[in-house]
């Protein structure tokens, strides 16, 4: 009987172990192949060795791509997670019109990024944006020129970010906190600790699994960032955004560069296996104990 | 379930699958173009109203935004289903395609066209490659062009056009001085490096830009060239406003309109945004030649005909070549997209003052193409990270700058 | 259990606190309208009074007619139609692809976390990483294959590329969903002699209706914004709304008509918002009831 039940199981898992033995795997294979050879436009089978790899890395738009990455990925997710948390809490503090609030913080996750980057463009820039009107009112000396200014222009692109995820943070959390039993609430009251505390000791602790799995969610954008990239800046100015995506998909296509590009994306998932690995082997660890249990 | 969804598939598929074939013998062309916006829009429908009127079945596949446009290109390159024709650039663009034996020649329409009796030389050796005619150039953009506002000029002073890079910065100076942004810089590498290729133009003159793009020479002189090419560039990075960083074009060329900005370096489709702005060159704006520069870089547009292997295709495709060709169709569709005609021997009394100016150059021989025509788009990549490093790093020194150029080719 | 309703008493006193509280929340919807609002008067403008540069200001005079043009008469190449030519091929799209995904998903979670066939770990590894590699890399060898198996430029190959790509989320989603299910509910009915899909159709699938809905809409939301697949996959008679909008705003030598852009990309995310907006009631119970642990 548990054998036949444990069959179905494993039939029912077959179109998804195809998708990712063909698919993940088949490209993957696919590409670290292709990185070993001179290919441009079209897959080619002369090897050239490590040269791919070598001219990736004494390419000063692929490094800066990588550190560009990580500060926003850091930046990005922080702020989400934090902005998110912050309006969440407010929302559960008994506020008038809380639907019309969430609606309104949640409404950038639907919004493609194509034309709300050009807003942020101009928002962001000194001429035409807030920094314009701002001074316009008096206030001469007011700068907020992050989107054309090289060592503020990552910013620019987080701050557009959370923009878009922290709704989606906000609803993760806040139903987080509705799910908390009231007893705790009214155990905390007696006790005559302050609400502020109460959140930071008490609450946050629990909303844990909420907020990782927000995070995890934020992170697989993380590393897919170009849209938000491409609409607001380019890449510019300079290197100062350029991102691990955007440089594979500019020689992927627009420089005919199979090559450089597969060896791009094989150090990125490199990259990535090595985030995700010991992540990985934690949960099976975990999962085992739970097993055993 | 599983059966389900996987006949639910199937039969999608095959719905995909039984469309009705069209009419077998009539010629049959599918456009990949990025021409979607208003005046290139207009102008494409130029080709497929002659097109149509001559029998043929017209199927519009365009994607805006020249990246888009090349990776479905390339995409179903891959898969096998590559389009009747793809709107490029003439040039090394297509050099690879032809090499894999991708692309239908269109040498016999050449040569009944008498192709090599109107067209520029170097345009026509650029559309052929071993010997055989691939590409069918539909028109030619001058992009050495300084656009200045006539209001600004007055506000600053400004009488006469200015002849020298020593006068053009004066006048830069006077606009500074009026309160204007002198130069309304577009912030974007391909931008910048357009901008690079016409003061080079200006300080090597025809050979030596051929010289350095063509033969990679890399003498005294190449490198010298460069350095002042740089040494303008940096003195330019003065003049442009705080917000220049990343600005399209058409934001540049608004500044010039609203009389904010004096100046604008930009190929002639900028005479398309004035227009859209009721503005008339000669009138509200003038265009001139970057000052001290002996012809004009250009870019050709032209169109590829991948292999089908369908014999309706094969019939439009060198249809469409003999219209793109055409005379009265390479006039209009040039006014439309505000472009120069390609062919040599065509009614000049329609073209406005600007064009007239560049199709002088043109007749004069007087011209070199832009860099993605002569060089592989990887290269291409490379100038423009070169420059927007050297723009945008303002304590990079020019000579050596000016040596490390030369790697963009490697 | 879980309460749907906010923290405490509503407080009937204006104290400092409250001030400060409302003062954050209206910050905050400045700077999450702030977008919309320049997005919207922006479409209400002519060129001439957008070329002036002041984002900010209200339109002198109510201009409409970059809507219609959006609508009905924005021009992509020598076809004038406007964007709602793409509307029906992204519904099209969109709803098959969310259905699927989401179904093919909430079986995987279902057999990953509760029943744990052999390899199950590895697979599901395999599918993390996965969702972890930017998609770009994917097309080519996609194409390749779309094409062998005749599904290429085809409206099942769009949805088949979609329900791939999807996978990883909506996976471990419903897999962190199930494991927070007390697995004596499926031993009990194991004892009872279901198989694997009465218990997944009869008992799962019931309970985890608030993680469908919320699992919906993430998808829906990125499929239906979704541009670079639809592109390269769905070929020229099911091109999604993405795609004509696109061609309506992106343009590199080619006028820019700024209004139409705006009025073009608020009506592609109608949709979207109008599920928000109608079902963000929903989407809150869905996670409140435990759509989303980790």
């Amino acid at each position: 009987m548990k054998r036949k039940t444990n069959l179905a199981a494993t039939v029912a898992l077959l179109p998804t172990w195809l998708v990712a033995v063909v698919v993940f795997i088949g490209t993957m294979g696919w590409s670290i192949h292709l990185s070993f050879t001179n290919s441009t436009i079209f897959p080619s089978s002369t090897y050239v060795g490590l040269a791919q790899y070598q001219k990736l890395f004494s390419s000063a738009k692929w490094l800066a791509s990588l550190q560009n990455v990580v500060t926003f990925g850091i930046l990005y997710v922080g702020g989400c997670l934090l902005l998110g948390f912050l309006l969440a809490t407010a929302l559960d503090r008994k506020i008038r019109f809380e639907s019309v609030f969430r609606t309104i913080f949640l409404y950038p996750y639907a919004m493609s990024f194509v034309v709300t980057g050009l807003i942020w463009q101009w928002m962001l820039n000194p001429m035409l944006g807030i920094q314009a009107s701002v001074r316009s009112l008096g206030w001469d000396s007011f700068v907020l020129d992050w989107v054309v200014n090289r060592d503020m222009a990552i910013y620019a692109l987080v701050l557009a970010g959370v923009w878009q995820g922290a709704g989606l943070v906000m609803v993760i959390v806040l139903s987080g906190m509705r799910g908390i039993e009231a007893e705790q609430w009214k155990a905390a009251r007696i006790d005559g600790i302050p609400v502020w505390r109460i959140y930071l000791s008490i609450i946050l602790p629990q909303l844990g699994p909420a907020l990782a799995a927000a995070g995890l969610l934020l992170a697989m954008g993380v590393i897919k960032t170009y849209d938000i990239v491409v609409a607001m800046t380019n890449g510019g100015p300079g290197n100062a955004t350029e991102v691990p995506a955007k440089f594979i998909m500019d020689n992927l296509f627009g420089r005919q560069n199979l090559g450089l590009a597969t060896a791009g994306a094989t150090v990125l998932v490199l990259g990535v296996l090595m985030i995700v690995a010991p992540f990985r082997y934690a949960m099976h660890m975990r999962g085992k104990k739970r097993g055993a249990r | 379930m599983k059966t389900m969804i996987k006949l639910f598939l199937a039969g999608v598929a095959f719905a995909g699958v039984l469309t009705p074939a069209q009419a077998e013998d009539k010629p049959t062309i599918e456009i990949l173009s990025s021409w979607t916006s208003g005046g290139e829009a207009a102008a494409l429908d130029v080709f497929k109203t002659e097109f149509e009127k001559r029998g043929g079945v017209w199927k519009d596949s365009s994607i805006a935004g020249f990246g888009a446009a090349d990776a479905a290109f390339q995409n179903r390159i891959v898969a096998g289903d590559p389009p009747g024709a793809k709107q490029g650039i003439i040039g090394l663009a297509a050099a690879d395609f032809v090499g894999q034996g991708l692309f239908n020649a269109v040498d016999d329409i050449a040569k009944a066209g008498k192709w090599a009796d109107v067209l520029p030389k170097s345009i026509l050796d650029l559309s052929s490659f071993g010997g055989e005619t691939y590409l069918a150039p539909t028109g030619a953009h001058g992009e050495s062009w300084v656009f200045y506002s006539k209001d600004a000029f007055a506000k600053a002073g400004i009488a006469d056009e200015p002849k020298s890079w020593k006068e053009f910065f004066a006048d830069l100076d006077k606009l500074k001085a009026a309160g204007l942004v002198p130069v309304a810089w577009g912030g974007q590498p391909w931008q910048q490096s357009k901008v690079f290729n016409m003061i080079l133009l200006s300080q090597v003159g025809i050979d030596g830009f051929l010289k350095i793009y063509v033969d990679k020479d890399k003498s005294e002189a190449s490198i010298a060239g460069v350095r002042k090419t740089l040494d303008i560039l940096r003195k330019l990075n003065g003049y442009v406003d705080e917000a220049a960083a990343g600005r399209n074009w058409n934001d540049a060329t608004a500044m010039l309109i609203t009389a904010k900005a004096g100046v604008q370096f930009m190929g002639d489709w900028a005479k398309g945004e004035f227009t859209v702005a009721g503005k008339v060159a000669g009138k509200d704006y003038g265009c001139m030649i970057v000052p001290e520069s002996p012809g004009m870089v250009y870019i050709a547009d032209s169109f590829y005909f991948p292999k089908t292997g369908t014999a309706a295709t094969d019939k439009g495709q060198k249809l469409l070549a003999e219209i793109v060709m055409d005379p009265a169709v390479q006039v209009a569709f040039s006014q439309k997209k505000g472009s120069i005609p390609v062919r040599l021997d065509i009614d000049k009394t329609k073209l406005d003052a600007c064009a007239l100016k560049g199709a002088a150059l043109m007749s004069a021989g007087a011209i070199v193409p832009d860099q993605a025509i002569v060089l592989t788009p990887q290269q291409v990549g490379a100038l423009d990270d070169f420059v927007d490093e050297f723009w945008n790093n303002g304590s990079e020194d020019a000579t050596a700058a000016a040596e490390k150029f030369f790697d963009v080719f490697e | 259990m879980a309460r749907l309703h906010p923290n405490g008493p509503r407080p009937t006193q204006i104290t400092a606190g409250r001030i400060g509280l409302y003062l954050f929340l209206i910050v905050a919807v400045l700077f999450f309208t702030l977008p919309l609002y320049t997005m919207v008067v922006t479409s209400l403008k002519t060129m001439d009074e957008i070329r002036l540069g002041q984002i900010f200001s209200l339109p002198s005079k109510l201009d409409v007619s970059a809507w219609i043009t959006a609508w009905s008469g924005a021009c992509m190449g020598t076809v004038c139609v406007g964007i709602r030519s793409g509307f029906w091929n992204s519904l099209a799209i969109t709803l098959p692809s969310v259905a699927l995904s989401v179904f093919i998903g909430a079986v995987n979670g279902y057999a990953l976390s509760l029943w744990r066939p052999r390899g199950a770990s590895v697979l599901f590894g395999l599918l993390l990483a996965g969702g972890l590699i930017p998609y770009q890399i994917f097309l080519y060898p996609m194409v390749r294959a779309m094409a062998t198996v005749g599904l290429y430029n085809s409206l099942a190959g769009i949805i088949l590329v979609h329900v791939i790509f999807g996978l990883p989320l909506v996976t471990l989603l419903f897999r962190n969903y199930f494991v927070s299910v007390p697995e004596e509910l499926c031993k009990a009915a194991r004892v009872d002699g279901a198989g694997f899909w009465r218990i997944f159709f009869e008992i799962m699938l019931p309970i985890a209706v608030p993680m469908v809905v919320v699992v919906s809409m993430l998808q829906f939301t990125g499929i239906w914004n979704d541009f670079l697949l639809g592109l390269v996959f769905a070929g020229r008679d099911n091109l999604p709304m993405t795609v004509q909008l696109n061609n309506i705003v992106n343009t590199t030598m080619g006028e820019r008509t700024y209004n139409v852009n705006m009025a073009a990309t608020i009506l592609t995310a109608l949709v979207p918002l109008a599920i928000y907006f109608l079902s963000g009631r929903w989407f809150v119970r869905g996670i409140a009831a435990g759509a989303v642990k980790g």
